[in-house]
Order: C-alpha cells, then structure tokens, then sequence
C-alpha cells in the first residue's frame, strides 16, 4: 500500500514538474519578449523624440497647424505624443511575440485566441482615449458656449454632456470587447433614449417661446434683406464693441 | 518674392494689360476689399465724389481696384478715375476688416502698375472725410511714413474692442502707439506692401486667405515709420452675423498668433517707434454718447458673475491665484461698486497671452472664456464714466510688459 502511495506522490510530483518544465520557459520568453521590445521601444521613442526637437518639430506643428489636432490635447507636444504612441506599439508587439512564444513553448493553445482579443483590446482602448477626451472638448465648449449665452444652468448642460458621451463612450467600449452582449446594448439603448426623450420633452415644452424666437430669427437671415431697411430696423446701441 | 506671387497674379496682369497701358504713371492705387464686390458706377458715385475730393490733382494718378467675379470684367473709366477689376479668392469676412487676400491683391496690382502709394479702403469709405484721406496719401508719397494709418473720432463707449486690447496690447508689445492698430483704411509704401503681401501670401498658403494682418505689428518689426492721421468720424459697419465672443475669439487668436510670431522682436528692451502724428481732421468734441441704462450695466456684471460661477475651473488653468483672488472679490461686490482695476485686467490680458502660447487649454476654449472678463472690463469702464484718465490703461499695459516677457521666457516659474 505505502509503495503506491508512494508511486502516486511520484507520479503526481513528475507530471507537476514537468509541466512547470514546459511552462516556465513559455513564461520567461513571453517576460523576456515583453521586456526587449519595451526597451527596444523606449530607445525608438528617445531617438524620434531627439530628432524630432532638433527638426523644431513641436514648433513647426504650432505654426502651421494653429487650431489643429494638437489643439485636442494641448498638454502634451507632438513629439511626445509621436514617442509615446512608438514606445506603446513596440510593447504590444513585444506582449502578442511573447504569447506566440508562449504558445510554440507548447505549454497551450491560447494564442488564436488571446491576440485577436488583445487587438480588440488596443481598439477598446482606442475608444475610450478618444472618448474621453472627445468628452472633455465637448463638455467645456458647451460650458463656454452656455455662458457667453448667459445660461445659468451652463454648469449642468456641460456635466449633461460629458456624461452622455462617457455613457456612450463606455456602451462602445463594452460592445467591442464583448462584455455583456445583449444587456449592454438594450440597457444603453433605454438610457440614451430616455434621455434624449426627456430633454425633448424639457426643451419643448418649457422653451417653446425661445424656440419660436429662434426659428423667426434664422427665417429672417435666410431672406436677403435691403441693407437699408436692415439698418433702419436695428435698435440703438449704446455700446459698440467693436 | 516676385516668384512667389506670380501664379496668383497671372488674371491681374492680363486684365490690366489694357488699363496700365490707357493710365500714364500711376502712382496710387486705391484698392476696395470684398465689400465692393461686382460694385456698378452708381454705387461708387458717392465714394469717386469723396475720391476726387481728396486726390485733386493726383486724381489721374490715382487707379480704382474693385473685387470682381467675373474674370472677364473689364476696366473702365469713370469721373476721371481708371476703375479696374481684379480677382480675388476672398469671401467677405464676418468682421468689417482688411483681410490677407486683400493685402495680397493690393500688392500685385501695385507691383504692376509701379505705384508708390496703396491705399486700402473698408467699408462705407465714403463717408470718410476727404482731407484724412489725402493726408494719409501724402504722409506715404512725400516719403515721411511706411504706413499711414487713421485715428478716428470715437466715442467712449465705441471701439471697445480696441480700447482694451488692440491698442494698449500693441503699443505694449510692438511699441507702436497707433490708436487703431486694426484700422479699416490705410495707406502703405510699395515696400511696406510687399511687406504685407509676403506676411498674406503664408496665410494664403496656409488656405487662410481671409486671415487677418497686423500692419503696425509688422511696420516695427521691419523698423518702418508710422504715421497716425486724425480722421475724425467715419461711419463703422457693424460685424454682420457674428456674436461678441466669436468676434473676440477671431480677432484675439489673430493678435496673440501675431505676438508669438514675433516673440523674438518684442522680448528686447526697445524705444517706443517713432509715430509722426497729422492732424488732418481737427479734433472737435464730440456730441455726448446715449447714455448706457442701468439695466445694461448690471446685464454686464452679470454675465461676468454667471462666468464666474461656472468657469472658475478653466480660468484656475490660465489665470494664477492673486488674479483669481482679485475676481473673487470682485464677483462679491454690489453692481453699484463693481469695478476691475486696470493692473488686474492688464494681467488678465497678459496671461491670456501666455496661455495662448503655451496651449494650456485648447484655444478656442480660451478665447471663449476670455467673453465674460471682457465684459466685466466693460462694465467697469462705463461705470467710471471717464473719470480715469485717457491714457491710464495703456501706461498700466506698458508698466507690466516685464511681467509678460519673464513669464514668456520663464513660464514654468512660481507665480503667486
């Protein structure tokens, strides 16, 4: 009896063994990929980085595209955005090599799997980045924009805003990854309908007067009218601003 | 240079081809912006009567350039003037101002016909008087001045704009103490055309034709005269189908782009530039403007309290804690007291500037939160009712200059 006990212990303590065996090296080579790239990357970046500074990069960018894309993150300069994007697809290709090395190890079978999932991944993350920040651009020039037009309720709108985009934001990034299926989406489709039926129904009913004045307004610009009789019509200012 | 502008100048020389042979020596060309598109000879009449006034004898010198849509339009003669169409790719700009294209076309019709004088006219030029305009012709022919520029009559309550950060901003920064740096006419030498047009022409590039220029901004950096010409009243177009904001926003990005292009001028200690001041127009007082209703004034405080309520946070990004300090007690004050001192909305205006350049936040965002400070200076002003002297709020700009240029060079140092 103590003989097979000991023959199972064995047993079990060899197949433990040599299954560590097979998934250790799998492991290193997935750390050891991840590891090069990412200083690989980092080199890149720093070398970009430098070349770019030396070519005034940041500078020329200002000059010629005065309200373009870098207007969206202002904080950070095109030739670190340039390094950084550099850095982090030298340390996703180092994590999707790893996980093939992992898988040639022949410890699974995972990578058919896994990389498509982590490109969905890179794309989710895309999402949200972009959301986020599509949030804030939005959020703050409605905010701007409701008190140049001297709402009082600007804070609100702006914090309706963002949180309608970041909603839809989240229900996208959820959907690409695969999350929640069919909850998901109709639980998003309720919310943002809601929400869009509701302020329908606030703007309508409460701003029916502003409405009208609005729609007489721009009936009004798209009738050419005599300069003359415009400027007979127009009631004295008493500042001129410009 | 003369490479530069060849493409664009291909229709113009055809088209002039008849007229410069027809004019002998033209010496002056007047040339009107998009507001005098496809314009008839009734139309002109009002303004070829004020023309022939002020030219006299230089009325045969003198070439009329019109905005025309049709390539083919030919030139014509009308009064004595040489009345010459020329195409241009500028739209009419929502700002009654002179535009790159403008300053492009001018450059080119002058280059043609070897003019020494341009002269650009806004709208309703007509009811400019006649001896501002022949004077700010003659300070450019008899060579005393590069730029000629106008100073009309406004009252107190008019050109707010200007008055509070155009004119105090400029003369700070460029030393130039033009009173309307942004003034809808001007006259300019050929070499300060060619000056404009190679500023225009990377605006052009850059498909911004209908960008706007910095004439004073420009005439100092190449260390040009200036002239400054009473012109007295002159009726001013109001911005058609443009709010206050998106007006502060265009032309405040325009002037902060400007002084960031020319840091590398401004950031030296410089004697202001030397300005030949010519009373064409003698300065009469002016009839008292209406008066501005209580109503209007506490609508201004409070724009400025709702910005305060609400933009505290984008304002905490670009402003630092003593200027912030200083709007908080002012957003406490009664309507009766409220008033922003000169020195706060100097480093208000500075700081703007900075930001712009530093792209703290994006810059439409900034502009756009730039409204309700604007306004909080209106109410002020108006409510000081011209008790602060004339000059207070540009000697303040001028005192605080070294603020911007540490800031400028040092920004990421401690500001209290």
């Amino acid at each position: 009896m103590f003989s097979q006990v000991k023959f199972a212990l064995l047993d079990s303590f060899s197949r433990v063994l040599t299954t560590l065996a097979r998934f250790l090296p799998g492991v290193v080579a997935l750390f050891l990929a991840v590891g090069l790239l990412a200083l690989v990357g980092a080199a890149l970046a720093w070398a970009v980085r430098t070349v770019l500074t030396r070519m005034r990069f940041d500078e020329r960018v200002a000059r010629e595209n005065s309200a373009g894309v870098s207007d969206w993150a202002p904080a950070h300069s095109p030739s670190l955005l340039a390094g950084r994007i550099i850095f982090w697809v030298c340390v996703l290709l180092g994590l999707a090599i790893g996980i093939s090395a992992y898988d040639a190890a022949g410890t699974s079978d995972i990578a058919p799997y896994l990389l498509p999932y982590l490109a969905h991944s890179v794309g989710a993350l895309l999402i949200l980045i972009a959301g986020t920040i599509l949030s804030r651009y939005l959020s703050r020039s409605v905010l701007i924009s409701a008190v140049n037009a001297k709402l009082n309720y600007a804070r609100a709108l702006s914090l309706g805003v963002k949180w309608l985009v970041l909603i839809f934001t989240g229900a996208m990034v959820l959907d690409h990854l695969q999350i929640g299926g069919l909850i998901v989406e109709l639980s998003f489709g309720i919310l943002f309908g809601g929400l869009v039926l509701a302020l329908a129904l606030a703007f309508g009913l409460g701003s029916r007067d502003l409405v009208a004045r609005s729609i007489e307004r721009t009936a009004d610009k798209a009738t050419p009218i005599d300069r003359t009789a415009e400027r007979a019509s127009e009631t004295p200012r008493s500042l001129r601003h410009f | 240079m003369s490479a530069t502008f060849d493409g664009a100048a291909t229709d113009i020389h055809q088209q002039e081809a008849a007229a410069a042979a027809s004019s002998t020596a033209t010496q002056i060309v007047l040339c009107l912006g998009p507001w005098y598109e496809d314009t008839t000879a009734d139309h002109l009449a009002p303004l070829l009567t004020m023309l022939r006034d002020a030219l006299r004898e230089r009325t045969s010198q003198a070439l009329i350039a019109y905005p025309a849509a049709d390539p083919q339009a030919a030139a014509w003669q009308h009064e004595g003037f040489v009345i010459q169409p020329y195409a241009s790719a500028a739209k009419l700009h929502t700002l009654p101002v002179q535009i790159a294209a403008t300053y492009l076309s001018l450059y080119e019709i002058m280059r043609a016909h070897d003019a020494t004088c341009g002269l650009l006219l806004g709208p309703e030029a007509h009811t400019l008087h006649a001896e501002a305009l022949r004077a700010l012709v003659e300070a450019v022919l008899n060579g005393s001045a590069d730029l000629a520029l106008p100073r009309y009559a406004a009252g107190p309550n008019e050109g707010l704009v200007n008055a509070s950060i155009l004119y105090p901003l400029t003369r700070a920064v460029f030393g130039v103490r033009a009173n309307f740096p942004l003034a809808l006419d001007l006259a300019l030498s050929s070499r300060m055309a060619e000056r404009m047009a190679t500023a225009a022409q990377s605006s052009t590039t850059a498909s911004q034709p209908e960008a706007l220029l910095w004439p004073a901004a420009e005439a100092a950096v190449a260390g040009y005269t200036v002239a400054e010409i009473t012109a007295g009243t002159r009726e001013l177009p109001h911005p058609t189908g443009a709010d206050l904001s998106s007006i502060l926003n265009t032309i405040g990005t325009s002037l902060f782009t400007d002084i960031e292009l020319k840091a590398s001028f401004w950031q030296r200690t410089r004697p202001a530039v030397p300005l030949l001041q010519l009373d064409a127009v003698p300065i009469a007082p002016l009839p008292p403007p209406p008066p501005v209703s209580a109503e209007e004034i506490s609508e201004l405080v409070e724009s400025f309290r709702i910005g305060y309520g609400n933009l505290h946070e984008i304002w905490s990004l670009v402003l630092p804690p003593q200027t912030l300090l200083g709007l908080k007690r002012m957003s406490r004050l009664p309507t009766e007291e409220f008033a922003l001192p000169d020195a706060l909305w100097v480093r208000i205006v500075y700081d703007y500037v900075l930001a712009h350049r530093l792209r703290t936040i994006n810059r439409g965002h900034l502009m756009g939160s730039l409204t309700p400070l604007y306004l909080a200076w209106v109410a002020s002003h108006i409510m000081a009712n011209g008790s602060a002297l004339p000059d207070a709020l540009p000697r303040a700009f001028d005192a605080d200059k070294p603020y911007l240029v540490s800031r400028w060079r040092w920004p990421d140092r401690f500001n209290p």
